[in-house]
């Protein structure tokens, strides 16, 4: 007979935030388990190599997590972090000479508009404060219910006003991105782009309320000139995060789905593993908590048995959104490379590479997508002459660690657009998968907008995941992205998910939450929910991490708990 | 390819720090397929500091299980069936049951089907396959549970524990063979062919191929003298190959979290552009992205020309080892693979419901006749479309984990098949495609073109483009052939896994004992290793490998 599996953490969902906490409780000296239901972990950090010779992306390309703690907290250097930097990576004004993209070429980036993202970006103080604007925003658990959020005390406002007192006005908290950039950018398509890329990361541009999560989730991205990856992709990132917690003691067993999160006289005591799990022992035991890296949905509708739950709390996390739109995304291999039209060629490198968000002409065409989508019809209903979407410069990034190795073949990946969230379809959530290579034929045309030599005789192949099929492989992934659920005003910082579970806590004593969908800030791999959710593991006495650990700055502990400042007030 | 300049360069709005440019190391493995990841983690254990650097951007060689159904299917599309879990060391030695592995060995092994609905069956035990050769031949069934009772015994006692042992001259083998009755009658196989050995033992037809295929799948040349050893090696291991749950991938990742655990570093997205010498000693290797890892141990898990042609400079290596270097034969033969996603699992047209248990299932081929007609063809490069056959197995009927978009299965179809195809892949894929997709639904009328989801072939060039070094989609590394075996493979003077070059050590399937995920060239090596450095063995030689040793070397 097998020998009982205890431990003192037990993590279910092997993903970045789920195995990110772990690296932080194994570092703290605790016992850990991590359980993932598919062959490998890391979630929509993933790399997969359809034909020989081809690796794609399916979810997470792009390296946002650069400010976060956990790189020095958990030396991820020391795990083979690596980084490839492109060449154009250095040239920050790479993208103000070059310009944005609309229907009618490359639209120039005025000073005023350079000068005036700096500004709200914390670039424009010497020494620049955009690390510990990004921090504020991100890197900080939301404060405790009984401290009164006020324009004072939210984290990014209080550096505003430190850093850059011009730009702090109240109405911050109220406006749009595009209210914001209005005010201190000049022309209208770089103010679509960013919003654009805003909406893709997570926050719209147009959402009232959360301009300023907005611009962090572009400008975390943006800083790098959006063009260097982690080395070996996304899923590079997280093998060092892996390897962290590996080398730290933490236990991760790969097909292990768990069926039920075993509650017993109210308090989370383990969980049970479904009957296929490759290993012998069905039921693994947590003696401090069971922290869910599942989505909150299923975390209480399917894992935790609604006999331990309120009707109006379960009530409450089957109404939260997950609105926000799921992102279709598209890998094209060809014959040729492919070439922008001329038109949209940098006019001084003459590089024609990914031209990120197409066509930002003006706000309207912005609008009319968010209305295609919102509207949740299924099918795209804008010409594709007018069709938002994002392409990457993949074949930009480090020719030493090329995607494509075939000779005589190369990969245009990915390239994104937004449909409406499966739940939400007209039509069932299956509608789109129904007509998947009508859409593929149709993003194709709209692609041809920019591209020259994309057609029948060039193409090889076109991989697509639609959302409900990434709900399937990757069943974190609700409404089929990787946000989950919106993060708007209403569902960000004290809101996220909802109040009741804002500080990862739950109804469950000895339960908490890890998952994108279920934490402040939600998702784009950031390693700051495994961080903010370590100062929540210290208040309750569960983590006592040693001198590498130190809080957010902005950080309000709770009443009657353990401060998650140390005595010593730490090494930063 | 040319090496990078852009290490110690980030962007100025860099907010961390990166792995180093220039580390220094106990020891550095090229490779982290099945054997450089056990090479690597005895020494890790064993208290060396230890980097493990790997081209692909993830770790495992051909222990894969990856996503190529893309979206949603997992395959195993290269190694599947573990033949040696029985006997290898790394399995005990690092308890790999405690990293949650479950090796599934199912009883019906491999089924052989033909067009009447005919089936013959290898299963775990001899008494049901028997039962099975009743069918066609009693003689035959009785001679085959009296050959496979002695031929269990050599391959428990000798051929599978020598594995793990390092190779010996042929003169000293014989010498010690010669003293046990056992010893003997395998010295008396390895001088027949598997053709010979098959047709002296066995009369049906049938039977006879059913027994052939299992025999030289691998790879052996059924007309070829001195390999004999390998019939009751590959047939005893053929009724005991096992499937480990949840894919191969795992054995690769319970190695590594061994290695990291042990303190030593995996590099993936990592390729090797150049062994560094000094003096004529290995100092470390040289990545294309620009970093250098400093060691003067340097392991390769690589093929033989890849180590020393592109690796080193071939001008400075001593003539013969140049010279074994350049007459190196990669494998007869390769394998071209169908892999698809269908509504339901395979169901074989034939009178034995048991068939669609089958780990294994080999169809297309109705005679001994047939069968050395495919081989004869692929060895000449060519592949009749009328008369191609192969096997095929259902991995979701063994693993539901494989499958992400529930009531679909996944299965592959895999034939033997020439690297340089006449009329060339890329032309003629496609038919070749066709052709086993029609052959598959005559086995098995329910793989219908209606019943197919995805499908995705992978042509021995595929294999190349995926593992490099797998150099004309040689899954071994090197073909199996007397002058390759034993103590010459890859050549004398590297078979015991150091090499003329001082520091550098050979650990991949092109080195003693071979590939197939044995386990043994990985071991043989960290057993040198550890013993060329003089650091203190954790581990010692598994039971069956004393027995051996003791009964039969001394």
């Amino acid at each position: 007979m097998p020998k009982e599996e205890r431990y003192d953490f037990v993590i279910v969902g092997g993903g970045p935030n789920g195995v990110g906490t772990a690296a932080y409780l194994a570092k703290c000296g605790a016992s850990v388990c991590v359980l993932e239901e598919r062959p490998e972990a890391g979630g929509a950090v993933e790399n997969t190599e359809p034909i020989p010779g081809v690796r794609i992306t399916p979810h997470a390309m792009y390296m946002y997590a650069g400010p976060a703690p956990a790189f020095e907290q958990l030396e991820l250097h020391k795990y083979g972090f690596r980084m490839d930097w492109s060449p154009q990576s250095k040239n920050l004004a790479d993208q103000q000479l070059r310009g944005v993209a609309t229907t009618y070429g490359l639209a120039p980036i005025t000073d005023k508009d350079a000068l005036g993202w700096a500004k709200i970006s914390g670039m424009l103080t010497s020494p620049p404060f955009i690390k510990e604007l990004l921090r504020s925003i991100f890197w900080c658990p939301p404060h405790p219910s009984e401290v009164e959020i006020t324009a004072e005390n939210i984290p990014y406002m209080q550096v505003y006003k430190k850093h850059q007192p011009d730009v702090w006005t109240e109405e911050l908290l109220d406006m749009t991105m595009f209210d914001l950039m209005d005010e201190y950018l000049e022309t209208e398509p770089i103010k679509v782009m960013h919003a654009m890329v805003a909406w893709y990361s997570g926050a719209a541009g147009h959402w009232e309320g959360v301009a300023i999560p907005a611009l962090g989730c572009d400008i975390t991205l943006t800083i790098y000139g959006g063009i260097s990856v982690p080395r070996g992709g996304m899923h590079g990132y997280f093998h060092s995060i892996i390897r962290c917690a590996i080398a730290h003691g933490v236990v991760v067993r790969t097909c292990c789905p768990v069926d039920e999160i075993i509650i017993q006289d109210g308090r989370a005591v383990g969980v049970r593993l479904r009957e296929t799990a490759t290993t012998d022992e069905k039921r693994i035991w947590a003696n401090k908590a069971v922290i869910s890296d599942v989505d909150v949905k299923q975390t209480f509708t399917k894992l935790v048995g609604t006999q331990h739950l309120s009707s109006s709390f379960r009530r409450k996390v089957e109404d939260i959104s997950l609105k926000g739109g799921s992102i279709w995304v598209s890998h094209l291999l060809t014959r040729e490379k492919l070439r922008c039209r001329p038109k949209f060629r940098n006019p001084i490198s003459g590089d024609d590479a990914g031209l990120g968000p197409y066509p930002c002409d003006s706000r309207e065409i912005y609008y009319e997508h968010v209305a295609d989508v919102d509207g949740r019809r299924g099918k795209p209903t804008m010409p594709p002459e007018r069709l938002m979407w994002l392409s990457t410069p993949g074949d930009r990034f480090d020719a030493a660690d090329s995607q494509c190795t075939i000779p005589g073949r190369y990969l245009a990946s990915p390239y994104y657009t937004y449909v409406p969230p499966p739940e939400y379809t007209v039509g069932g959530p299956d509608a789109l998968d129904k007509v998947k290579e009508e859409i593929n034929a149709y993003l194709r045309k709209a692609f041809s907008q920019t591209i020259e030599n994309l057609n029948d005789d060039t193409l090889v192949h076109h991989w697509a995941n639609t959302p409900y099929e990434s709900e399937f492989r990757n069943t974190g992934l609700i409404g089929g992205t990787w946000c989950g659920t919106r993060h708007c005003d209403d569902q960000w910082g004290e809101n996220r998910p909802i109040p009741e579970l804002s500080r990862y806590r739950t109804p469950i004593e000895g339960l908490y939450l890890c998952n994108q969908t279920a934490c402040h800030p939600g998702g784009l791999a950031l390693m700051a929910i495994p961080y903010n959710l370590m100062h929540i593991l210290i208040e309750d006495g569960l983590a006592e991490p040693g001198k590498w650990w130190y809080p957010s700055p902005w950080y309000i502990p709770q009443q009657d708990k353990v401060s998650a400042v140390p005595r010593h007030g730490g090494d930063k | 390819m040319k090496k990078r300049e852009l290490v110690g360069q980030p962007h100025p709005q860099c907010f961390f720090s990166e792995f180093p440019a220039e580390s220094d190391w106990d020891a550095v493995v090229i490779g982290a397929g099945p054997n450089g990841l056990i090479t690597a983690a005895y020494l890790a254990r064993a208290g060396l500091k230890v980097a493990i650097v790997e081209r692909r951007y993830e770790i495992g060689g051909g222990l894969a299980t990856e996503e190529i159904l893309y979206p949603g299917f997992y395959s195993n599309m290269h190694a599947i069936y573990h033949l040696m879990v029985d006997f290898m060391p790394a399995i005990k030695d690092f308890d790999m049951e405690r990293h949650g592995l479950v090796w599934i060995k199912p009883n019906l092994q491999t089924a052989m089907v033909f067009e009447d609905g005919g089936s013959l069956l290898l299963t775990r035990m001899i008494e049901d396959t028997m039962d099975s050769f009743h069918k066609y031949s009693d003689k035959d069934a009785v001679a085959f549970g009296k050959l496979m009772r002695n031929w269990r015994r050599i391959v428990s006692e000798i051929l599978a524990p020598a594995t793990y042992i390092p190779a010996m001259a042929p003169i000293d083998l014989t010498v010690a063979m010669q003293r046990t009755e056992i010893g003997r009658e395998m010295l008396e196989l390895v001088e027949q062919s598997p053709l010979e050995i098959v047709n002296k033992n066995f009369e049906n037809d049938r039977i006879r191929a059913f027994l052939l295929y299992i025999s030289c799948m691998w790879g052996l040349d059924p007309r070829e003298t001195g390999i004999g050893f390998y019939v009751p090696l590959l047939i005893d291991r053929g009724m005991n190959k096992c499937y480990l749950h949840g894919g191969s991938h795992k054995l690769a990742g319970a190695l590594s979290r061994e290695i990291v655990r042990a303190g030593g570093t995996i590099l993936e997205s990592s390729d090797v552009i150049k062994i560094n010498r000094h003096n004529g000693s290995v100092t470390g290797v040289e990545l294309m992205e620009g970093r250098t890892l400093n060691s003067d141990v340097v392991i390769s898990s690589l093929d033989p020309h890849t180590t020393f042609f592109d690796l080193m400079d071939k001008k400075k290596l001593p003539t013969d080892l140049k010279e074994s270097v350049e007459r190196w034969k990669y494998d007869k033969w390769s394998f071209n693979t169908l892999h698809v996603v269908s509504k339901e699992a395979p169901h074989y047209a034939c009178g034995d419901p048991w068939v669609d248990e089958s780990f294994m299932t080999i169809f297309g081929f109705e005679s001994t006749k047939q069968l050395l007609a495919h081989w004869d063809n692929v060895v000449a490069g060519k592949l009749d479309k009328n008369s191609l056959g192969g096997h095929a197995t259902c991995e979701s009927f063994l693993d539901s984990h494989l499958v992400r978009k529930p009531g679909n299965h996944i299965s592959f179809f895999q034939i033997h098949a020439p690297y340089n195809l006449e009329g060339g892949w890329d032309k003629r894929g496609p038919e070749i495609k066709e052709a086993m997709l029609a052959k598959w639904e005559k086995a098995a009328p329910n793989m219908k073109r209606e019943n197919i989801v995805m499908s995705t072939q992978e042509t021995p060039k595929d294999i190349e483009i995926r593992f490099p070094n797998m150099r004309r989609g040689s899954i071994k590394h090197g073909d199996y052939t007397p002058i390759q075996m034993g103590c010459f493979r890859p050549n004398e003077a590297c078979s015991n896994h150091n090499t003329p070059i001082k520091g550098l050590y050979l650990c991949g399937a092109s080195t003693y004992p071979g590939g197939l995920v044995l386990g043994g060239p990985g071991y043989l090596a960290a057993n040198r290793v550890a013993e060329d450095l003089g650091v203190k063995k954790w581990w010692k030689p598994t039971k069956e490998m004393e027995h051996y040793i003791k009964t039969y070397l001394t």
